[in-house]
Formats: structure tokens, sequence, C-alpha cells
């Protein structure tokens, strides 16, 4: 009895309580606002701070150029110090406070997935950019980064073909690492090719002896990585120090992280990645960017792939309110639904609009034995296994996350 | 949430006479009124300052009650658990199993009496298999944060498909998502709590908790808990089984972090492995520490100012945030060893017997902590 | 083909036994002797692995690099020792929360003077024969042992030793005696803090280095001193072979995730069958027997 009268006197209560408040202090809802929200300290600082910079960047050249519909962008930046639940209280404050018109935020999939409940309890526009596990179907999502399939696609087929069909797996122990590991056999099967050992190694393993051990007794064409981390940049040291000269294909290594550069060569002698960019590509339009980049954040950090996205997905943010005329998210991604076109550093690339991710040019970037990068087999790649699952967010709205075991046998 | 009726009058005396004694601060009517003028302040939160006031506020309060599961088993029984959020994310993890299947009124009953439950089965066990093996100190300190430690290696590498409970999947590092908001009832008759009635409950829960512990140590059983504090083998050698007194406190503490982490993950709609970090683990021991692991009101009071500067810290951007936070910690505990409410008391007790010479029992100005929320 | 595997096991287990047993000697001498939890004990192994690689980068050769490490690091302990860590003597649990706020501090101090990313050093030495492993580990575990039998040595034996142990275990009786218990106390916070930074050396060839790169010991070394018990020598080597056969052998069969939760495991029952660590335990058994003769 007690109880159902304390309930009711809540629901009472609840019902007089207003959603902005009294007092409510909330943004200048005449000016726009983008909130960047990147970590730049704790564990993904190295990978998070140059997204954060890039994204920066990205703003404040519109602004120069006279704003979006003439109207100046302000930055709600906060550092969400690589904790996924101070991401849910920013996330919160972005909205309810600065009410802002899109969201930039995280690098990893843990930190995307903590806030989509709230992402998606607001509509609330949202670029996630990291290159992730893919399938994630959610209409106010745009998940601008490559997908697990788009970069092992790039890579995977490439060494096939270059070393042999004999595949090693070793990824981190959580989801991305396990889906990557499922998308190799995938593709492995697609090719005609094999995995013949598979290892999935917890993120603060930095010991690889018995890895590297298991990795020669198995004696593979070619070893696939999707280690990631700090602590699992370590195996290449140790790899080297091993005497283990299998080549190396990756979808994590170099492109995030720079280990090319971190480490002493020879440790990623022959190590391939399959990347949508990298800052070394060898285009005017990227040398120009990276000039730009470097002149505006003047220390000697590394322009990865994770930042080139956050910068093409504000340009594309820009084309979509300029298509739409307004501000409202709502409209915003509408209009993104149509289809974008934007000429990123990367090259030339298009929104798709059912699954709101992009076509991307992938390549294979290879380190020689003093970490040179050169890059081949540059092709486009679609957002196939979201068409394949039937994802078409043009005609009806889903806020789901699809995986491939689901669909495919081998998986 | 009673204390409306305790303003004055010759009832007060009797009201308040359970909850309180010698083995907590503030027995004076000045601090009965301070705190109920804390929680009338907390209540108004959400009135001004909206739903974000209330979804911000409940996490925050849902913090200060597993700072409380840790003050009470440690302050007052001097069992140093680093392993609260074992309980806490167990519970949180079992909660969002249970709702998940059956997001329905009885389901989310069900949900939240099945996790609280859960949490206090696995500290009895837990407390079982350490008090009665003889693991003591510092050695129960490190015993519960491996715990934990195993608790977040495991549920980290659960991210395929096989890992699901019915049509909760564990979610691996990517967590646990989906998980509905709280619901009380059955059948078709009941509540489904929203955004503010979450808050509310969540403010309900800690005040009832806070009273029913002030209650629980000035009793008879929580003077054999200060006992074995002060003192374990004299303590037993009066009689009391002490082993026990222990594996009770100990129970008790994971039912109240076990509550906390349901409202916790009701609220976030979400729960991932993090919640059984080194760095999660480390934060309830923060709090009591620096609000004075013997002072209920004083942890409470530090977990919301604690987590309300680091967020405000957060939200400046500045890369010297951690620094600040940091240093601040280091501060506190050099100056104030007992931690802040229990100094605070200090002071009020010397003020207050300058000009009068009767010993008077004096409060920890509630007001002071739970405002700052 | 059984004797090569056999091979690689002991090798693998020599690469967790010298992992232990160094991430553990700085934190068993300052917690197992002087009762200080020190959180922060990763983060003097951030420093001592920062100054090697510096200096490396700078032009010394690795040896001396790492020497420098080594001093750096003891040096910063010192320093930390005089304004906060004496301070907390006997306040255990303080002690917790307060290394628990340095190692905040200085995490995100060396990520803003050093950035996110320190340059790396190269594994030297080498490949071993056969098992396809660095010879550089091999280095290690000798050089583990070297550690644990200096401080053997430096403790058991030398007047320091006696000094010191007399000053952790009744202060007040030491300093009757004329010993300079404040020296002590200090001196033994630099010695574990030179261990610690010696960790953080000879494994900056090994791991990259970040800001987050004492995290990565801490687990390990803190279960190890506990596990271990009061003795730190003795404990160090039982609890490090223990835990270091319990991870190598489960790694092998079942790989890298079951090693770390067996480990895990282990270290909980072994807590529960042994509340004061392997070293209480033995300490029992030898009062038994004295009783029995």
């Amino acid at each position: 009895m007690l109880a159902a009268a304390s309930v009711g006197a809540l629901s009472a209560l609840g019902g007089c309580v207003d959603e902005g408040g009294v007092l409510s202090l909330g943004a200048d809802p005449e000016k726009p606002t983008v909130a960047i929200l990147e970590d730049r300290s704790q564990t993904f600082a190295l990978t998070g701070t140059p997204k954060y910079r890039a994204t920066k960047l990205a703003v404040e050249e519109i602004n120069r150029d006279g704003g979006i519909l003439g109207q100046e962008i302000d930055v709600f930046a906060p550092d969400p110090q690589s904790d996924n639940m101070r991401y849910q209280d920013l996330t919160r404050h972005a909205i309810y406070q600065e009410d802002v018109d899109a969201l930039w935020a995280g690098y990893s999939s843990a930190t995307r997935e903590a806030i989509r409940p709230i992402v998606n309890d607001h509509e609330q526009l949202y670029f996630y950019t990291t290159q992730y596990e893919g399938g994630v179907c959610d209409r106010s999502v745009f998940p601008l980064g490559a997908t697990a399939r788009q970069q092992l696609g790039a890579v995977v087929p490439y060494l096939i073909e270059e070393y042999g069909d004999e595949i090693y797996t070793v990824a981190a122990d959580y989801n991305f690492g396990q889906l990557s590991g499922d998308w190799v056999r995938i593709i492995a099967e697609e090719h005609g090719a094999e995995v013949v050992g598979e290892e999935y190694v917890p993120l603060d393993e930095s010991q690889f002896g018995s890895t590297i051990n298991r990795i020669q007794s198995a004696d593979p064409d070619f070893m696939m990585s999707m280690l990631v981390g700090q602590d699992h940049s370590a195996f290449y040291e140790q790899r080297l120090a091993s005497g283990l000269e299998v080549p190396v294909g990756t979808s994590t290594n170099m492109a995030q992280a720079y280990e090319h550069l971190r480490i002493d060569p020879p440790a990623l002698k022959d190590v391939y990645a399959g990347v949508n960019y990298m800052e070394e590509l060898p285009t005017d339009r990227n040398e120009a960017f990276v000039e730009r980049y470097h002149d505006r954040w003047d220390d000697d950090g590394y322009l990865n792939q994770e930042a080139q996205n956050n910068y093409f997905s504000v340009y594309v943010y820009k084309k979509g309110v300029e298509r739409a005329g307004t501000f409202d998210q709502a409209a915003v991604i509408d209009a993104l639904e149509e289809g974008i076109e934007v000429e990123a550093p990367e090259g030339d690339i298009a929104l798709d609009p059912a699954t709101h991710h992009m076509e991307h040019n992938m390549r294979v970037a290879h380190a020689d034995e003093n970490h040179e990068i050169t890059f081949d087999a540059e092709r486009k790649i679609e957002p196939a296994f979201l068409h394949d699952v039937g994802c078409d967010l043009t005609s009806e709205d889903e806020q789901t996350q699809y995986e491939p075991d689901a669909f495919y046998e081998e998986a | 949430m009673s204390l409306g009726s305790d303003s004055s009058g010759g009832l007060l005396a009797a009201v308040r006479e359970p909850f309180e004694g010698p083995n907590t601060m503030g027995n004076t009517p000045a601090f009965w009124l301070g705190l109920t003028a804390a929680v009338t302040l907390l209540a108004a939160m959400p009135v001004l300052f909206g739903y974000y006031a209330a979804e911000i506020g409940a996490v925050f309060l849902a913090y200060a009650l597993l700072g409380v599961s840790l003050c009470f088993i440690w302050g007052y029984c001097g069992i140093l658990s680093f392993g609260q959020v074992a309980f806490f994310g167990v519970a949180g993890y079992a909660f969002g199993i249970v709702a998940i299947n059956v997001p329905t009124l009885t389901g989310l009953t069900l949900g939240l009496l099945a996790a609280v439950a859960v949490s206090t089965a696995f500290a009895a066990a837990l407390g079982y298999f350490m008090f009665y093996g003889g693991v003591r100190d510092v050695y129960v300190t490190i015993l519960t944060l491996v715990v934990a430690l195993v608790l977040y290696t495991f549920l980290g590498q659960t991210a395929g498909g096989e890992w699901a409970i019915g049509d909760a999947r564990l979610g691996g590092f990517n967590g646990m998502s989906g998980v509905p908001d709280l619901g009380v009832g059955i059948g078709s008759v009941g509540l489904e709590i929203g955004i503010v009635g979450h808050y509310y409950v969540t403010l309900g829960a800690l005040v009832v908790t806070y009273l029913g512990l002030r209650a629980l140590v000035n009793s008879q059983f929580g003077y054999a808990m200060v006992a074995t504090r002060e003192d374990e083998r004299r303590t037993e050698m009066f009689g009391y089984d002490t082993t026990f007194i222990k594996f009770v406190v100990f129970t008790i503490g994971g039912a109240i972090a076990g509550l906390s982490g349901v409202l916790f993950t009701a609220q976030n709609n979400y729960i991932d492995p993090s919640v059984f970090g080194i760095t999660a683990a480390a934060l309830p021991v923060v709090w009591a520490s620096v609000g004075g692991r013997t002072s209920l009101i004083g942890t409470i009071g530090a977990a919301l100012a604690i987590q309300f500067v680091d967020y405000q810290l957060a939200l400046s951007g500045s890369e010297w945030a951690l620094v600040l936070i940091g240093s601040l910690l280091v501060f506190v505990i050099l100056v104030m060893p007992e931690g802040v409410a229990p100094r605070l008391h200090e002071y009020v007790v010397e003020y207050r017997a300058s000009p009068d010479p009767t010993p008077a029992e004096t409060p920890a100005p509630g007001e002071v902590h739970g405002g700052d929320d | 083909m059984a004797g090569i595997e056999l091979l690689n096991f002991g090798f693998e287990f020599v690469e967790v036994f010298a992992f232990i047993v160094l991430a553990t000697v700085g934190l068993a001498v300052i917690f197992g002797m002087m009762g200080i939890i020190n959180l922060a004990h990763g983060e003097f192994i951030l420093v001592g692995a920062y100054a090697t690689t510096f200096a490396f980068a700078a032009g010394l050769p690795l040896p001396l690099a790492m020497l420098t490490g080594v001093v750096i690091t003891a040096v910063f302990g010192l320093v930390l020792e005089r304004f906060i860590i004496r301070h907390l003597y006997g306040r255990l649990l303080d002690s917790m929360v307060v290394t628990w706020g340095i190692s905040l501090v200085m995490i995100q101090l060396v990520r803003i003077a050093f950035g996110n990313s320190a340059p790396g050093v190269g594994i030297p030495f080498g490949q071993l024969p056969v098992v396809d492993g660095p010879v550089y580990y091999l280095v290690l575990a000798t050089i583990a042992v070297g550690v644990l039998g200096g401080l053997y040595a430096l403790f058991a034996w030398t007047d320091f030793g006696v000094r010191a142990r007399a000053t952790m275990q009744d202060e007040e009786t030491a300093r009757s005696m004329g010993v300079d218990t404040d020296r002590m106390y200090m001196a033994t916070f630099g010695i574990g803090s030179g261990l610690a930074g010696f960790a953080g050396a000879l494994y900056a060839p090994v791991m990259t280095i970040t800001p987050e790169y004492g995290t990565g010991f801490l687990v390990e070394a803190f279960v190890a001193v506990v596990v271990g018990g009061s003795s730190v020598i003795v404990g160090t080597i039982l609890a490090s072979g223990f835990l270091g056969s319990v991870n190598a052998a489960f790694t092998n069969l079942a790989g890298t995730f079951m090693g770390q939760v067996a480990m895990l495991v282990a270290a909980i029952v072994a807590i529960r069958l042994m509340p004061d660590g392997i070293t209480g335990l033995l300490a029992d058994w030898r009062e038994n027997r004295g009783e029995s003769r």
C-alpha cells in the first residue's frame, strides 16, 4: 500500500516536471551547434585526438568560407576521456543543454553502442566515423568509416593472390575482432582460400610468445592481424625478434594508430593494410589537406584514417543541410538520403542512401623494411553486406545492428 | 522521504530515536533540518533544470548509493571491498537479462527483484568463501578486486551470438543495450517509470537506504559491527560470532550495490564490462575515503560532489582535467586523513563546545554535501 | 616433436615468469615491506620506460639508457616519498586512494609533456634457434633471477638490509637502537621505485610506449604480491612460479583468454587457501614442525 501510494505520488510529481525545467539555461537556439565528442585523454587519446582536430579544422574552414546557409557553426567539444559512462552524460548534455544539430562521437564500437540508445531516443543526427565491424542500420546514425567487410574485402583477396590460400587469423577478443574473424572466413571462402588457424587475444595481453609459436607451427601463407590498442601493438616487435616472417594483412594497424611510425623498422615489414585513407596517400588533394592540417595543429601528430573520415563527414553534413535548406535534423537526414557526393582527401566518394554508409575508395597500403608506405589495388567498394540483409533506410526506419553469422553458413 | 513530518514538535525525538546513536554523526535537530533541506533541494532539481538534470542526476544518485554500500561495510565493519562494482554490474546485467526477455510490468518488477537477489546471493557466496576461509584485511581487498577483473575479462569476450540468454545478448565489450526502463506492477496494473520518475525512485532509494543503515548501525547489531571493526579478537571473546557478522554485513553491502546497479542500468538502458574495470572499481573507494568512511552522509556528499566536479572538468574539455581531479584527491587525503565529513563534524563540535559547556551531539551539515549537485 | 613442444612450453613459462617477477619486485618491496598500496606502481614503471626510450633516442647505448631509466625513477620515487608518501605510512588504505590520484595525474602529465606516443627502442639480441623466440626473453629471465638474488643479499646480509627490515617490523625499537628510521623508509621506497623503473626500462623494447604503458603491469603485480605473502623475495619467486606456470599451461592448452582467466582464478583460490600468502603458509608450517619436535 505504502509503495503504491509513493509510486502514485512519484507519477504525480513526474507529471509536473517540464522537459526544460523552470530555470532551463539551454544554448542560444538561433545558432547552429555541432558536438565533437572525441577522446583526448586516457585509452583512446592516441587515435581520438586527430579525430577531434580534423573535425575542428573542417568546421573552421567552413566558418571561414561563410558558414552553412550563411550561419556560423558553433562547436561543443568536451573531453569524454575514453569513458563510456562519461560519453552518455556528455551526449545528454549535448542534446539537452546545447541542443546540437549534429553529433560526432566516439572511437570504439562500445562507445557507439553506449550512446546509441540516447541518440535514438532523441532522433539525434549522429556521425560515427571509425572503421568498424559493420552492420549498423539506424535511421539517425551515419557510420561513415569503412566497414570490416570493405577493409578486409580490399586486403584479403589481394594477399590470397600474392601469397597463397592458407590464412591464420589473430584478432582482439571482443566484438570487432570476433566479427572481423568471421569476415576473413567468409571472404576466404568466396576466394577459395582457407583459414587454417584462428586465435582471439584479450585486449590487455602484451606477451605474444605462445601466439607466435602457434603461427609458426601452422605455417600459413599469410596471417591476418586484427589486433587493437596499445598492449597489442607489442606484437610487431615480438614478431620481428622471433623471426616470424609470414606476411601480415590487417584492417586495424597502421592507418589508425600509426604503428609504422611508432615502432622502429623493420618490425612492420610486409604488413599490408586494407584502408580508405592514410596520411601518406600521394595525391595533390591529400597533400594539400595534410598541409592544412599540420599548419592548423603545429605539433607532429599523425593524421589518421578516422580523422580524414571526420573531416569529410563534416562536408557531407554541410551538403545535407544546404540541400535541406534548414538545420532541422529530420529534414537533413532526408536530404542526406537523397545521396551526397563529396570530394574527400581519399578521393571522390558517395554516400549510399539506403544504408547511410559510404562507398569508399579502398586500397592496400604496404609497409616495406623502412616502413615506407606504398599503395596498390585501388578500387571502390560499396557497403554490400547491408544491401544483402535488406537494410533500406530510405523506405523503412530501423535501429538495428546486423551480424554476418545470421546470413552466412560459413560464419 | 518521511522527513517532512520531522520539522519540529515533541514527536520529533521519538521519530528520530531509531536513527540516532553513537555510531552516526549528526544526531541533532539542526542536522535533520539540514538533511531535509538537502533532500528537498535534490528533489527540486528536475523541476528547476528539467529532464537533463533528472537523467544526469539519477546516474550520480545511483553512484552515491554504490558509495553507501561500501561505506557501510568498510566504515562500520572494517571490510574494504575493492569489488563493490562486481555486485553493481552483476545486478545490472541480471536486470537487463530479465527485462529484455520479459519487457512487461511483471517482468520489470521481477527483473528488479531477481537482480537484487542475484547480487545478494553472489555477495553471500563470496562472503562465505572469504570469511569462513579466514581471508582478511588487505587480502579481502585484493580478492574482491580480482573477482571484478575476472568478470571484466569474461564479459569482454562474450560478443558472439552464442552468449545470449533468451533475447538478451551479453554483447561483449559493446555491452548489453536495449535494457528497458524500470517499471513496477503486476499484469497490466502498475506504472512504467519514466525519466523524471526514475530520478525520484533513485533519490527515494538513496534516502530510504541511508535511513535504514543509520537505524541498523545504531542497533545492537551495529554495535557488534563496530566492535568487530575495532578489535575482532576481543569481540569474539565477548561471545560474538564475528565471522557471521562480517558475512552478513558483506551480503547487505552486496544487496545495496546490486540495487544501485539496477538503477544505473535502467537509467542508461545499457551496461558494459567497463563497470567491472579497475577505474570503476576504484571510484567507490575514492568517494568513501574523501567523504569519510565512517560517515554515510559524507560518502554520499563526496560521491555527488566528486562526480559533479569531474563531470564539469570533462565538460570544459581541458587537458588538465585529470591532473586537477587527481591532485584534488591527493590533497584531500593528505590534509583530511579521516575524510571531509568527520573533519567538519569535529569543527562543529568544537564550535559548539566553546559557548556551551554541555558536550553536544552535533550535525555534520548535510546541506554542504548534498547541495553540491 | 613432443620435445619441441615441451621446449616451447618451457620458453613460454620463462617469458611469463620473467614478466611477473619484474613487474612485481618493485611493488613487493613497497607494498610487502612498507605497507603502501601503490596504485601508481604502473606509472613508476612508465617513468622508467620513458626515461629509457628518450635516453636511447638521444644516442645513449641501450644498457646506459636503461640505467638512466632506473636512476630517474628512483629519484622520482624519493621526491614523491618526501612530499607525499611519508605521510601515509601505517595508512594502508589511504595510500591506495592517494596513489590512485597520483597515477591519474602522472598519466595525463606524461601525455601533455610528451604527446600520445614515444619513439620505440627495438628488441636487441635477435632470435633463438629451435623455439623461434627472442633471445631477449632469456636475458630478461636471467635478470629477473639476478634481481631477486641481489635483493635477498641486500636485505639479508648487509647492514643496511638489517636496519631496513628492523625499521619496517618495529619502528620504535629500531629507532631506540639508533637506526635512522626516516632514512630507512626513504631508502627502501627509493629501492622499490628504482626496481619499478627497471621493469619499465627492461620492457621498453618489448612493448610500445604510450602514456598507458604502466597499466599493463598492475594486475599481475598485485596478484603476485598478495599470493606471495609478506616475505618479499621468497614470496615473489613462489608466486611468480605458480602464477606463471598456470598462465603458461592454460595459454598453451586453451589460448590466451583462458590463460588470463585461469591465472586470476588460481589467484583467488590461492588467497582463499592461504590467507597469508604462500610465505604465510610456509611460516605456519615451520612453526608446526618446531612445536611437534
